[in-house]
């Protein structure tokens, strides 16, 4: 007699079975990562009345993942900073983190981190005593160095707080005017147009208010501004009666992924299209502020068939979004980088703050931000303005000793500026940093900072969501864990000593930022409202100071705007568009594995670049998924793996920041390409931006084919209906649609 | 009085050995000697009774040998524990708090021998150590994997606390997984600390059965 087992009664036995085998096994001495006899476990020597071993204390500090300035919570268990999360009395982050700041631990657990000074000897970098160090340095930078000031420059990232004061400080006393503030992923041209046309540089964003956001390219849920904040409000805007996103844009950012209309306009030709749009508002008389007749008659050439022309998007979906902004006011309109970060980017992004004007927007859903009342305290921005400037002033051999710190040139610059070369210009090159990253490894003197979760610190966020400013404090989460590294505060004082003897009442930089918040103006107060005895206590255990702001409104002005179309005939069909996300962020965060892991919100690859290209396109290319193609700009080029989606313009190729290191440690180094180094010189005209989505490049095939390496697998369902859709055309006719 | 065993055996060793080096031993001597030995193993081989099990629990089964791991300092626990009869958690103060049990702070053993047996260089080593601004790096002898959840805290709220056990017995219920401390000086695993080990006691107990009760 043959026993039938079908599938359900082979699953049944396998698993009594499997059972069994585990049950006798329970008994087995365990071999796996036990650690008795191994592992130390090291007292307490004299424990703080609330330190008890297995139980967390979560610390107030500020997230340095990127300049965003989110107030977190960090988890420490015996000594250790295990966990980060928001801190709910942040109006930045809400409570909440993204994952670069869920991440950030593994930076500061990083193995690759820097852990004594090192200096250059011949040819190669040696560990030196921190004494050698420090009068290296001072022989440079201290009061009687030699070296003219103006001579001597510092390229930072974006920097606020006491540390931009103390950077400010020691340039005034060294006699330089060269701070140099650079970021690629920036909001320059934004802030330009906001500062010309609003008043406030960074304007306060009510997306809750909005019943429909129309964003040019601002992936404000990954890169844009404040994402974490940002995400928040979105959660907001998208909650009760449901507001309508639309996202113009040649490549799908994780806003566009987001979005109910997503646009693909020709790669930039966003002006124009803001220009259609308010021209068809005008026409309709949708708008509720008048323009002067000069503008109408201006706007009069943007009818929606050339519109439709240009921007390749069609007078139906025009009048569709021009529609939308009117039936569903209040909205809101911003722009990002595919926008603003062309030649003629501030005229575009000056086209779509138009929009906002007319709308009746501002004032509403764009108000006046809360200033902190401190000047030297507030944000200085990165930008790539400056980058280009650095790179000038290499060219032109104007620089003996260049500082930088928290921020990465030599792997940001497009080839064509030449600043690593510049750089072997410089005589005297100091690196405070944690990481040994390309500008580092370039450096004569690289002094090793502790970690975000190491250091003291004062952040002013640069955009103030809430009524009150706020400044974040960044407290250290446990002691540092090299003996070697010290904090970039402590080591600039102690310059600042040998230049201002006023400096030496304060024994650290932990004293100097005690001192600082208790001079602060009496309406400044500790995360707690009302006036507080305790500022100093109340600002480490809320992790914040917050300050009234003086009334400030916005005074909403037309510049003049020439936008105009750029054509390109040189050869090079498609524009290269150098993509962010939330994650690598500018490559940056390429040493942490746990982001490396992490897919690209869109093409859902990891560990590597790829080349993202229509379908249309790869068929007039004749190549799959996985297949190399070599990317070709005037400048240079670089070889990735296709990843085919939809989601891009036809004539737009776009390759992420983050990857192609040279250096920046084992999980950095040696992996995918750098698109920013094949970038054009290009500037942005109003505002001295590198124009990084203006350089035009060429697509070839190079026949070669590896697996692409990426989450998902499929992108369709296979035919098999998990989740049921209908086309938008098919729900309008069926269920109506407002 | 009660005679220690192990205390006369080592009297009794040492004086033979000095003897020996001496070369005076004799015969007669050496057989007197073998006689004392063979009485003195006949005592007792503990001066005290086997700890009791508490009668509100049904004791997990298994047995467990492994060499005995040698730490920085060779800590006392039967002198702390028989001879001066302090509770486990005067000093393991966590366990009824936390998930770890928890080594003592220095300042802690500090608190005592700061003027207690100061001459015995076992306390010489630990002064040491507290005067260098360190904590000796006590090697782990209890770990379960990575992948097992386990509290002290509950196991002590159900055992000791809830079920109105008195508190000054409690090494009885310690020992039911930490085995006779208070016969070791470093602590040695005597138990298993395995699945089976742990799950027997769950169901003889009224533990949780669900995986994900430990393995989360």
């Amino acid at each position: 007699m043959s026993v039938k087992v079908n599938r359900r009664k082979f699953l049944k036995m396998l698993g009594w079975g499997g059972a069994g085998t585990a049950l006798t096994g329970c008994d087995l001495p365990t071999t796996v990562t036990l650690e008795e006899g191994k592992e130390e476990v090291v007292s307490y020597l004299m424990p703080e009345e609330y330190a008890i071993p297995g139980i967390g204390v979560w610390y107030a500090s500020t997230c340095t993942q990127c300049d965003s300035a989110c107030g977190i919570h960090g988890r420490v268990r015996e000594g250790r900073v295990l966990k980060l999360e928001g801190n709910p009395d942040s109006p930045i982050s809400n409570g909440k983190s993204c994952p670069m700041g869920q991440a950030a631990v593994q930076g500061h657990y990083n193995p690759d981190r820097i852990t004594s000074p090192m200096m250059r000897k011949g040819n190669s970098l040696q560990a030196v005593s921190w004494d050698e160090a420090m009068s290296a340095l001072t022989s440079k930078v201290g009061p009687d160095s030699g070296v003219k000031g103006d001579r001597v420059g510092m390229i930072t990232g974006s920097v606020s707080g006491h540390q931009s004061v103390v950077i400010d400080e020691l340039l005034s006393q060294v006699g330089s005017k060269n701070h140099y503030v650079h970021e690629v992923v920036n909001t320059s041209v934004w802030s330009a147009v906001c500062r010309d046309m609003l008043g406030d540089d960074m304007p306060r964003l009510n997306y809750d208010k909005a019943g429909v956001i129309l964003s040019f390219g601002a992936d404000f849920l990954g890169t844009w501004i404040s994402p974490v904040h940002n995400m928040g409000e979105y959660a907001k805007f998208r909650s009760g009666a449901r507001g309508t996103l639309i996202q113009v844009e040649p490549k799908m950012t994780l806003t566009g992924g987001n979005a109910d209309h997503w646009v693909p306009a020709a790669p930039g030709t966003e002006g124009a299209l803001a220009l259609g749009i308010a021209n068809f508002i005008l026409e309709k008389g949708w708008n509720t502020m008048e323009v002067p007749n000069s503008v109408r008659k201006s706007l009069a050439q943007y009818n929606l068939d050339a519109v439709e022309k240009v921007t390749g998007v069609s007078v139906n979906k025009i009048k569709r979004i021009a529609s939308l902004l009117s039936e569903r006011a209040p909205s809101l309109v911003i722009a990002g980088d595919s926008a603003g970060n062309h030649e003629n980017g501030y005229d575009a992004v000056a086209s779509i703050m138009l929009l906002n004007l007319i709308l009746g927007n501002v004032g509403n859903t764009i108000e006046a931000s809360a200033k902190f009342p401190e000047k030297s305290l507030r944000a200085k921005r990165g930008n790539t303005k400056d980058l280009l400037l650095l790179s000038k002033a290499l060219k032109d051999n104007k620089l003996d000793v260049l500082i930088s710190y928290n921020t990465n040139p030599v792997y940001t610059a497009p080839a064509v500026l030449q600043v690593a070369e510049g750089l072997s210009g410089v005589g005297f090159k100091v690196a405070f940093s944690a990481f040994p990253d390309e500008t580092t490894l370039k450096a004569d003197l690289i002094l090793p900072i502790h970690s975000g979760m190491e250091d003291w610190g004062t952040h002013v966020p640069a955009y103030q969501p809430a009524d009150e400013s706020v400044m974040t404090l960044q407290q250290p989460l446990m002691e540092p864990i090299h003996k070697e590294t010290r904090g970039f505060g402590d080591i600039m004082l102690s310059l600042l000593k040998l230049h201002n003897k006023d400096y030496e009442k304060f024994a650290d930089y932990y004293s100097y930022l005690q001192a600082a918040v208790a001079n602060m103006p009496a309406d400044v107060t500790g995360g707690v409202s009302g006036p507080s005895k305790d500022l100093w206590t109340n600002t480490l255990q809320k992790g914040i100071v917050k300050a009234k702001a003086a009334a400030n409104a916005l005074a909403p002005k037309l510049v003049d705007m020439r936008f105009k179309v750029q054509r390109d005939d040189s050869g090079y069909p498609m524009h290269l568009i150098p993509s962010a996300r939330l994650g690598m962020w500018d490559g940056r965060h390429a040493n942490i594995p746990w982001l490396q892991e992490f897919p690209d919100q869109i093409a859902k690859v990891v560990w590597s670049s790829w080349a993202e290209v229509h379908p249309k396109t790869a068929s007039k290319l004749g190549v799959k998924n996985g297949d190399y193609v070599r990317v070709t700009s005037a400048s240079g080029s670089i070889e990735a793996q296709v990843y085919i989606h939809k989601g891009i313009h036809p004539d737009a190729v776009a390759v992420p920041m983050g990857q192609g290191h040279e250096e920046h440690g084992r999980y950095a180094k040696g992996r995918g390409v750098n698109p920013l180094k094949i970038l054009n010189p290009l500037m942005e005209r109003r505002t001295g931006e590198l124009a990084t989505h203006a350089t035009r490049v060429k697509v070839t095939n190079v026949h070669k084919h590896e697996v692409l390496v990426h989450l998902g697998g499929s992108e369709t369902q296979m035919g098999r209906r998990f989740v049921r859709t209908i086309s938008a055309d098919q729900l309008r006719r069926t269920e109506g649609e407002a | 009085m009660q005679v220690e065993r192990r205390t006369l055996l080592r009297k009794l060793v040492c004086s033979l050995r000095g003897r020996m080096r001496m070369k005076t031993v004799t015969i007669k001597q050496l057989l007197s000697l073998s006689v004392l030995a063979f009485v003195v193993s006949m005592l007792p081989a503990k001066s005290y009774a086997e700890l009791p099990v508490p009668a509100h629990i049904t004791p997990p089964v298994g047995e467990h040998e492994s060499p005995v791991v040698p730490q920085p300092i060779e800590f006392p626990h039967d002198r702390h524990v028989n001879d001066m009869k302090i509770n486990c958690m005067y000093c393991h103060t966590y366990a009824r708090r936390s998930q770890v049990a928890g080594i003592p702070p220095t300042s802690k053993c500090m608190g005592c021998h700061k003027v207690i047996a100061t001459d015995k260089p076992r306390i010489q080593k630990l002064t040491e150590y507290w005067e260098n601004k360190e904590s000796p790096k006590w090697l782990k002898v209890h770990d379960v994997p990575d992948y097992v959840h386990f509290t002290h805290e509950k196991h002590i709220r159900k055992f000791v606390f809830d079920a109105k056990f008195p508190v000054e017995d409690v090494q009885q219920v310690c020992g039911l997984c930490h085995g006779e401390v208070r016969s070791m000086t470093v602590a040695e695993k005597k138990k298993p600390l395995n699945m089976g080990f742990c799950q027997r006691c769950h169901e003889a107990n009224g533990g949780p059965g669900d995986c994900w009760a430990c393995h989360k």
